[in-house]
């Protein structure tokens, strides 16, 4: 037993030790317990302080502030009726003034006055916390809603309510995605349903878009083609996949190219018919149709020998067709016959400055080239054999003047180069002779 | 009766020893500090006269259960230090929700950071010495950094904030954030939001998703700033009513889908890129659950600013 006793006595002492040692806040710290409702220090504190402070407070209009001093006032004193009184007085001038406060923002939310309004409202929740109808007004009805509720009618369909709210049956789409309904749905009278409220600006352009549409269709019936284009174009700018907008532009399109290529301006039509959508009716046709017009064009322009006006069409509808075979054989063409008719007039050089500017592949133009080379060859010749001629006929001067014009065509014409030089010094020993 | 003595023996051995520890840690611990308060209590209220010891979080931690609250103290006595011996109120609940005074209420700024640089401040970037700057003078001049879902509390007239009350918010999802802005967050102890477009994750100057995740598992706030950063507001040039409303559902929807399957985040906020919207977006957003969301028009937020408007 005794044993026991000292076991007990060592280990009340150890805990009393670590107890002491252990840190506050790992063991039983009451500072988490909070504290519990007392007035054993009542004495201590004096209503009187309080009940000053809240007068001042009073004054000053921080009537929440006062209410909550004189309650502090209260339970240090908590036999004082006259506390009491005050409370309740005070109490009575808070709903007044936040009653009156409230009529006073509901006022000027009803002319629409809302910065008044919400500083009304400010005004009743500063003396009263808890007043539901100011809150509610700050934190919902004073906030522009992004939706509207409509209750659904007897007579009403949802295209019926789009045309209704955005003057456009098309934007039932939203009525349908934000109320969870089916497309052809038919609410039950009643129903409340939320309608998304567009931004005048968003709503706008959608609305100018739709009676643009309509324009634009009264104006193709009327065939004024180049103002559904105008239209047009002003809405696809905003909405460039709008498939109407796009099919009355390229109807209108498609008029005024056939409008055109009447009146024989093919180009002009080639141009219109490219701005539709590709493959539009027989656009393609049409435009091959055009081009050939302008082909026959530069064809007659070559047979005429107007070989620059030929080619500049002949390279405009290269401009419209990047791959027209005929028309680069039209200025190949052009470049041969213009070559030979130099050749004809014996203007070689300006014939071959002309076939080089065409392409070299083109058979005509190589062919046309040695025409004018082997022309040149016989030319030097024929001067030549004339030279040697007036050089049997004693006539040195001549002959001279025939093989520079040899050595003109052919700068390696030895024989030429020889007997000028020949014919010189036979020139200059009858000189000395004489 | 030997069975009663042997009884009696075990429990002098075994229980008494451990009810004598128990008692003697139990009365040591707490009158420490806290039993030298002369104080009054009740439901509203306590009424101290504060010691040597007290701090304004000290008597937070002990009458409030939350050391963050000194501010409640101060600000309701009106004071800044505490003197020993002086006469407080405590009130145990917010005592102005909506920091409504006579001549005017509380606004919360929000501060909107994107790009981070080592070096010199930009039109696109904050330089590491600028954010230290601005971070340091938050902290000297008695700003409490609070973190969104506080700040939404206060605009939902829920909680009290402390007067001067700011939240720090990141937009994009630059690493730069990371590598530059994060360091000094955590120095000064503050708290933000960063608002990510998922389609810039994992690129060459984003976050990646680890990083993401790192920043959530330390204590920052990870929410939505669409898919692509597209302008919410304005149809595209080549876009019909109906692209436009498609592509601004997804905008919305899916980001908060894979922030939720990469992070185990639920998106709640969502910042529009250009600080751009309208009611249609506004609407999809209530509809996808989102809480609230955040302009750059830069204006301090009241407690009743439209919560799809928040200013920054």
């Amino acid at each position: 037993m005794k044993k026991s006793i000292n076991v007990i006595l060592i280990i009340v002492m150890l805990s009393l030790f670590f107890g002491w040692a252990r840190p506050v806040d790992t063991f039983g710290d009451d500072s988490h317990k909070g504290p519990e409702k007392t007035q054993k220090n009542k004495s201590v504190f004096h209503s009187s302080y309080y009940l000053k402070k809240a007068m001042t407070y009073k004054n000053k209009d921080e009537l929440q502030l006062a209410l909550f001093f004189l309650k502090i006032a209260a339970a240090l004193s908590p036999s004082d009726m006259e506390i009491d009184g005050k409370i309740t007085d005070l109490k009575m001038t808070i709903d007044r003034k936040s009653n009156n406060y409230l009529k006073k923002g509901e006022k000027f939310l009803n002319r629409n006055n809302i910065e008044e309004a919400r500083n009304q409202f400010l005004t009743v929740l500063r003396y009263d916390p808890d007043n539901k109808d100011a809150l509610e007004y700050l934190k919902n009805k004073l906030i522009p809603k992004e939706y509207i509720n409509y209750t659904f009618k007897q007579n009403d369909s949802l295209k019926s309510i789009s045309n209704k709210f955005y003057k456009d049956p098309e934007l039932v789409s939203l009525i349908v995605y934000f109320n969870n309904l089916k497309s052809d749905a038919k609410p039950k009278p009643g129903k409340i349903l939320k309608i998304p409220v567009l931004e005048k600006e968003f709503f706008q352009a959608i609305n100018d878009r739709r009676q643009d549409l309509i324009s634009a269709n009264k104006l193709l019936k009327e065939k004024r083609f180049q103002k559904v284009v105008v239209i047009t174009q002003k809405i696809l700018k905003n909405d460039p996949s709008n498939k109407e907008a796009i099919k009355l532009k390229d109807e209108a399109l498609y008029r005024i190219g056939i409008q055109l290529s009447r009146q024989g301006k093919y180009f002009e039509a080639i141009d219109t018919f490219k701005k539709t959508t590709p493959k539009y009716k027989d656009v393609d046709n049409l435009i091959q149709k055009a081009i050939q017009h302008e082909l026959l064009k530069a064809e007659t322009l070559l047979k005429e020998k107007k070989y620059e006006e030929s080619m500049n069409l002949a390279k405009k509808i290269l401009g419209h067709d990047k791959s027209n075979t005929a028309a680069k054989k039209l200025i190949s063409t052009s470049f041969c016959q213009q070559g030979r008719d130099l050749l004809i007039q014996k203007k070689y050089d300006e014939a071959l400055r002309v076939l080089d500017k065409a392409d070299p592949a083109e058979f005509c133009v190589e062919k046309t080239r040695i025409a004018v080379k082997n022309s040149i060859k016989q030319q030097a010749e024929a001067h030549y054999i004339q030279g040697v001629k007036y050089f049997l006929n004693e006539e040195l001067q001549l002959a001279i003047e025939e093989w520079e014009m040899t050595l003109k065509l052919n700068s390696k014409h030895d024989k030429a180069k020889k007997n000028i030089k020949n014919a010189r010094s036979l020139l200059e020993k009858l000189k000395k002779i004489k | 009766m030997p069975e009663t003595a042997s009884i009696k023996k075990k429990f002098i051995i075994n229980i008494l020893p451990i009810f004598f520890l128990l008692l003697s840690a139990c009365a040591i611990n707490g009158s420490i500090f806290r039993n030298k308060h002369q104080a009054f209590v009740s439901d509203d209220f306590v009424i101290v006269k504060t010691t040597a010891q007290d701090t304004f979080s000290s008597l937070a931690a002990y009458y409030l259960k939350d050391p963050t609250k000194g501010w409640q103290i101060a600000e309701f006595n009106r004071m800044t230090t505490l003197i020993p011996g002086q006469e407080l109120i405590i009130p145990l609940s917010p005592f102005n929700k909506a920091g409504l005074k006579a001549k005017g209420y509380q606004t919360v700024p929000i501060l909107v950071y994107h790009n981070f640089s080592k070096k010199k401040s930009d039109k696109t970037a904050v330089s590491q010495n600028d954010f230290e700057a601005q971070m340091k003078y938050l902290k000297q001049n008695g700003y409490h950094v609070v973190s969104m879902d506080q700040f939404l509390n206060f605009i939902d007239y829920k909680v009290q904030l402390p007067e001067k009350s700011i939240v720090i918010t990141f937009d994009d999802a630059w690493r730069s954030a990371f590598d530059v802005a994060l360091p000094i967050l955590i120095k000064y102890g503050f708290t933000a939001t960063f608002f990510i477009y998922t389609d810039f994750i994992g690129g060459g100057k984003a976050l990646t998703w680890k990083q993401i995740e790192t920043l959530s598992k330390i204590g920052f706030d990870i929410q939505c700033q669409t898919k692509t950063h597209r302008n919410l507001a304005v149809p595209k040039k080549n876009e019909s009513l109906k692209e436009y409303f498609k592509s601004i559902e997804m905008e919305i929807n899916y980001p908060k889908k894979l922030i939720k399957s990469k992070l185990n985040i639920d998106c709640k906020y969502l910042a529009y890129p250009y600080g751009e919207t309208n009611n249609l977006v506004i609407a999809l957003l209530k509809k996808y659950g989102y809480q609230a969301a955040f302009t750059i028009d830069r204006k301090p937020n009241t407690f009743f600013v439209d919560k799809y408007k928040i200013y920054r």
